[in-house]
């Protein structure tokens, strides 16, 4: 009861800060709003949430899978791209009819994804440097990489932008989504079981809770590690293998940085505890917020980072909000 | 003895409320100059509470507070210390990596030209520590001095700011019994200055030993005062408990069968070229408990990492004939070692998680909570009601957030898990530390059960006291060594101390 | 190949890290984990501009730098110490609310998409005898024995330094330890906006959209590398400037930008490697 006022008051508090920073850029805070809602949930708004839910619930997802440990994955970004890189190789060079391509391209994106997460783990493990740090690091030669493959190797030779070439290998799509969403969806349901009945989903929820009780307990600490950040990175890649395939079906430098898919869908999994239902609501939640951040563009001329800061706005109210709801729960 | 100057410190009808507890109920304290005052209580009856609140850590509800017969209110200890009141509370307020002169000026500086004067410094601390013998090197880093020494840096501080009143909470915790002489030492010289102390303790030896005057707290309020040298041991016990206790009940003798555990050359190198555990070894039978008495810090912490596996260490550990060494944790429990840590907050449970979750732990893995891959729900539930029933463990219900049971309960949830295994060997460690004298009974009756079931166990404990009581053999630890072995009939107070401190031959 | 330009563009190339990194390693000492340092030098770099263009003065253009990062930081501040936050999730919101904020107002202030640059737009300009170096270049330098004297001879670095290895015992000898939590926090803010104003109106002068790109993690990692001194930090952080001026050396013999891009992170974290392994020797089992 207590956790729906908890929720409550952020969202009303970013509401109306976001109503002030409107009007003082003369616009009508309801039309506004109302043009988030539709743009958002309407018959014509709905598949662009849908569009961007992938990629922020896939990264949610991706970087809640360890979270649910206490570990932080910091290199989504690098493991994202990775994957888009890889798939997008395999597509461009790997001879075959279109579904068994597209089908290995997947495969690429989850491979590269996991081997460079599983990268940071080892770090990690062998040469103690903290995830937190390794992941990071890791992230910005990733992208470097996938800059100059694209810039070169891997350029499109007839334009001068920083682009693949098309891929002809494609996920088919339905009413502009593309049908990775299944593949996204999958992912969550393994990751809901696996968290909520297995004993490996409980021992990486005992480490969340209480590392130094789970190694008290046998918790093997160093294979969680790695287990965990390479299906994080595995997922991140599939993200990344998913939008490579998808319109506009070639790599585009940046394409997937910009809209900060990954600190999006990170905040996402922090606020929801990691939880398998809880990330995908709020990831879910904010694609929203951006999809009718687009929305309200077209129709109030309002420009669309105004929801990029109202998302910052309730999530800074709710990581607030969450800190009233610790201590509540430390005192009872 | 007659009260000199009554009224030094005089507290009045104290109340003081916490969220669902009344932890002072208008509580009465008078304390004269120069008097040595215990203040004695079980867990939670309300003497570290009445202490913080006159130290200006928490604001009375009710009452009032005379200095000197001068009424004061304290909003904050950075008050209290300006009116004289100093205190040491348990578990030090130190900073490892500053120096002895650092923590004691520490809030209070001296200063010169706006920067730290640490000649200043240096000088009036290096003066406190000569008057006072306390034996102390001002340039030391507080992290690398022993327990005993860091409580006389404590006392250190509140010689510094002129303390008038000294609060000193559970000081002896921590001190082999020779320290503790030293330290009562210190406090009758304070005493002869006419410095007030305030011992707050639950050791009646020690109460008796140095104390003018005593007031006992029970649930909140005041159950017994007067002058110590009118008191009993037993009367005091009563006065805590609120019923008759049995001091120094000693569990009878088991019988032992097949050596169960065996620990050979343990060791784990130090800092310096001295070992923290040192050459070690130990056998423990079937049926046997024996008891690893000795003073924190000389190597317990690192005889249960060796034996858990959360160490790395040279020697061999050999289990039911399996040798352990070089296992996993995880495969020495499988092989047969069960494990009650020494700090159940942090090692022994999860606080945030549930009482059921908590008691699933080390079970998960296996049937009966496991079928085909799976958790089974009510199997968890089934498993963690028949811990709660068996061991009587008071919570609101399987669900409860661990870290909002009591701490006897917790220990008891965790003892409850641990046992269930059946394993035929038992670490256990500090089991009694927190807990009230009606679970330390309960929990003494267990661990002797389950010995007479025939499983071995080790005992490491701080509490002399609980080593006689329980063990069939008494080891002593000191510096990392074992320095010495008792049977049962050899075992006492006066010789097991005596190798505790390093005297033994 | 290293010759003096190489050193003087490592100097530049420094600046705004080390501002950030002893914003950071401060934080640190008083136990506060801050991760918006990205953000706090974008707000900077954000506030410099529109500074120095409506006044014409470019030190002007710092005084908004400086106050509008430490403004910034109250979030982080207000959130975590009144609040109780996670530092990590404001620290991220923080970020992402930088790069929304400035990516909204370059179009509504300035009216444009991208990127913000006017032949007009008044830079920090040539300060000593190194060319191309602010005045600026030489507070971060001044800062770093500044601070230290500061954390290590002055009453409130001692205080600072308990507040940060154990409140409760800090808070129990008098020190409120709120005090001292936000003082770290703004005067980090502060310290975030000198380095975005170097990064903004230093060797250039223009603002681009997530202009920091990365700048203020790096300084995370120099925190953690230096072990929150202020020497260490600087070190840490002229390792990576080294790297990053170095890394250009590279792209003139014809390596692609993107190597170069690569190497200070690849350098870093080989650094990090080498003190944690030098770290291991020198402990038992």
């Amino acid at each position: 009861m207590s956790r729906v006022r908890l929720i409550a008051v952020p969202v009303a508090a970013a509401l109306v800060l976001g109503a002030i920073l409107l009007l003082a850029t003369g616009t009508d805070p309801l039309a506004a709003y109302g043009a988030i809602v539709s743009g958002a949930f309407g018959p014509d708004g709905i598949g662009d949430t849908l569009a961007y839910a992938v990629p922020v619930a896939g990264m949610a997802t991706a970087l809640a899978i360890p979270l649910r440990a206490g570990m932080v994955n910091l290199g989504g970004e690098g493991q994202l791209v990775l994957g888009a890189i890889s798939a997008l190789a395999v597509g461009l060079y790997v001879p075959g009819p279109g579904p068994v391509k597209v089908i290995l391209a997947l495969l690429a994106g989850v491979v590269a994804g996991a081997a460079y997460a599983a990268l940071a783990a080892v770090c990690e493990n062998r040469l103690g440097v903290p995830l937190l740090i390794s992941t990071l690091l890791l992230s910005y030669p990733a992208m470097s990489l996938a800059g100059y493959l694209v810039r070169f190797p891997l350029k499109d030779a007839g334009s001068s932008l920083p682009q693949s070439p098309q891929l002809s290998a494609r996920l088919p799509e339905i009413d502009g989504v593309t049908t990775g969403i299944f593949l996204v969806v999958a992912v969550i349901a393994v990751y809901a079981v696996i968290d909520a009945r297995t004993p490996a989903g409980f021992e990486t929820k005992v480490t969340g809770w209480a590392p130094r009780f789970a190694a008290y307990a046998g918790i093997d600490r160093p294979k969680l590690t790695l287990r965990l950040l390479a299906a994080s990175g595995g997922t991140a890649g599939l993200v990344g293998a998913i939008a490579v395939l998808g319109f506009p079906y070639r790599f585009i430098d940046g394409a997937l940085i910009t809209p900060q898919y990954t600190w999006i869908g990170l905040l996402a999994a922090l606020l929801a505890g990691a939880s398998p239902l809880g990330t995908l609501l709020a990831a879910v939640f904010f694609a929203a917020l951006t999809s009718g951040g687009f929305a309200m563009e077209r129709a109030t001329q309002v420009p669309r980072e105004l929801t990029a800061v109202l998302q910052a706005v309730l999530i800074i109210f709710l990581a607030a909000t969450s800190g009233v709801f610790k201590r509540k729960a430390k005192r009872a | 003895m007659t009260r000199p100057n009554p009224d030094a410190v005089s507290l009045r009808g104290i109340v003081k409320r916490f969220p669902g507890v009344l932890a002072n109920d208008h509580v009465d304290l008078d304390v004269g100059r120069g008097e040595i005052h215990a203040l004695m209580g079980e867990n939670g009856a309300g003497k570290s509470t009445l202490m913080s609140v006159l130290y200006g850590l928490h604001r009375p509800d009710e009452g009032t507070i005379s200095l000197h017969g001068k009424e004061v209110s304290f909003g904050s200890p950075a008050q209290a210390i300006d009116a004289g009141v100093g205190m040491v509370q348990q578990g030090f307020a130190l900073f490892g990596e500053l120096t002895v002169t650092e923590n004691v000026v520490f809030g209070s500086e001296p200063t010169r030209r706006g920067l730290l004067d640490r000649k200043a410094a240096t000088a009036r601390v290096t003066e406190l520590i000569e008057r006072h013998e306390l034996r102390l090197r001002p340039g030391d880093r507080v992290r690398d001095l022993p327990v005993g020494l860091r409580q006389r840096v404590e006392i250190l501080k509140l010689l510094y700011r002129d303390a008038g009143v000294l609060i000193l909470d559970e000081p002896t915790a921590v001190l082999t019994p020779p320290e503790t002489e030293r330290l009562f030492g210190v406090l009758r010289a304070l005493a002869a200055e006419d410095r007030t102390i305030l011992l707050v303790s639950h050791k009646l030896q020690e109460v008796l030993a140095v104390s003018d005057h005593v007031t006992v707290l029970r649930d909140g309020r005041v159950s017994a005062r007067g002058r110590t040298a009118d008191q009993t041991a037993a009367g005091l016990a009563a006065a805590m408990t609120g019923r008759e206790v049995d001091l120094d009940r000693v569990h009878p003798a088991g019988t032992p069968g097949e050596t169960v555990f065996e620990a050979r050359s343990l060791t784990v190198p130090g800092v310096e070229g001295k070992p923290l555990l040192d050459d070690v070894s130990l056998t423990v039978c079937a049926g046997e408990i024996v008891g690893v008495a000795g003073v924190a810090g000389n190597g317990q912490a690192e005889l249960s990492g060796a034996i858990t596996g959360l160490l790395k260490t040279g020697g061999t550990i050999v289990l039911n004939g399996q040798s352990l060494d070089g296992l996993s944790v995880r495969a020495r429990r499988d092989a047969g070692l069960a494990h009650v840590p020494e700090d159940r907050a942090e090692v022994g449970s999860a606080p945030t998680a549930g009482l059921r979750e908590n008691l699933a732990v080390g079970f998960h893995r296996k049937r009966p909570l496991v079928r085909k891959g799976f958790l089974r729900r009510k199997a968890i539930d089934d498993h963690a009601s028949a811990i709660i029933e068996d061991y009587d463990v008071r919570a609101s219900g399987p669900a409860a957030a661990m870290g909002t049971l009591s701490g006897g309960n917790q220990q008891k949830a965790i003892f409850g898990r641990e046992l269930t295994h059946d394993a035929p060997f038992l670490l256990v460690e500090q089991p009694t530390r927190g807990v009230d004298v009606g679970a330390i009974e309960n929990i003494h009756a267990r661990l002797v059960a389950h010995r007479d079931a025939g499983h071995a166990v080790l005992l490491i404990s701080a509490e002399l006291s609980e080593i006689l009581a329980l063990s069939d053999r008494v080891l002593v630890l000191f510096e990392g060594r074992i320095v010495a072995e008792f049977t049962k009939d050899e075992a006492d107070q006066h010789t097991v101390g005596l190798a505790m401190a390093g005297g033994a031959g | 190949m290293i010759d003096a330009s190489l050193f003087s563009s490592a100097l530049t190339a420094l600046t705004p890290i080390l501002f950030a990194a002893l914003a950071g390693a401060l934080c640190q000492r008083a136990g506060v984990f801050n991760i918006s340092l990205e953000g706090s030098l974008l707000v900077g770099c954000f506030g410099a501009v529109a500074g120095s263009w409506y006044t014409g003065s470019a030190w002007i253009g710092v005084v908004v730098a400086v106050i509008a990062a430490t403004a910034y930081s109250l979030i982080l501040a207000i959130g975590s110490i009144i609040f109780d936050g996670d530092p990590i999730v404001l620290g991220v919101a923080s970020n992402l609310l930088a790069v929304g904020l400035t990516s909204f107002l370059i179009r509504t202030v300035f009216g444009t998409e991208g990127s913000f640059s006017d032949p007009s737009l008044q830079g920090l300009g040539q300060f000593g005898p190194i060319p191309g170096q602010s005045l600026l270049v030489y507070l971060s330098w001044l800062a770093v024995p500044a601070l230290a004297v500061l954390l290590y001879r002055h009453p409130w670095g001692l205080r600072l330094r308990g507040v940060g290895e154990r409140p409760e015992a800090a808070s129990s000898l008098g020190v409120n330890v709120t005090k001292y939590r936000y003082g770290v926090i703004l005067a980090g803010g502060a310290l975030c906006g000198l380095g975005g104003a170097q990064l903004a109106l230093g060797s250039v002068t223009l603002f681009a959209e997530n202009m920091t790109a990365g700048r203020g993690w790096i300084a995370v990692v120099a925190v953690m590398l230096g072990r929150a001194h202020p020497l260490g930090v600087l070190l840490a952080a002229l390792l990576f400037g080294l790297a990053e001026a170095f890394g250009f050396r590279l792209q003139g013999i014809g390596l692609p930008q993107q190597a170069t891009d690569a190497a200070p992170y690849v350098v870093t974290l080989v650094a990090l490697f080498l003190s944690n392994v030098k770290r291991k020797k020198g402990q038992p089992a």
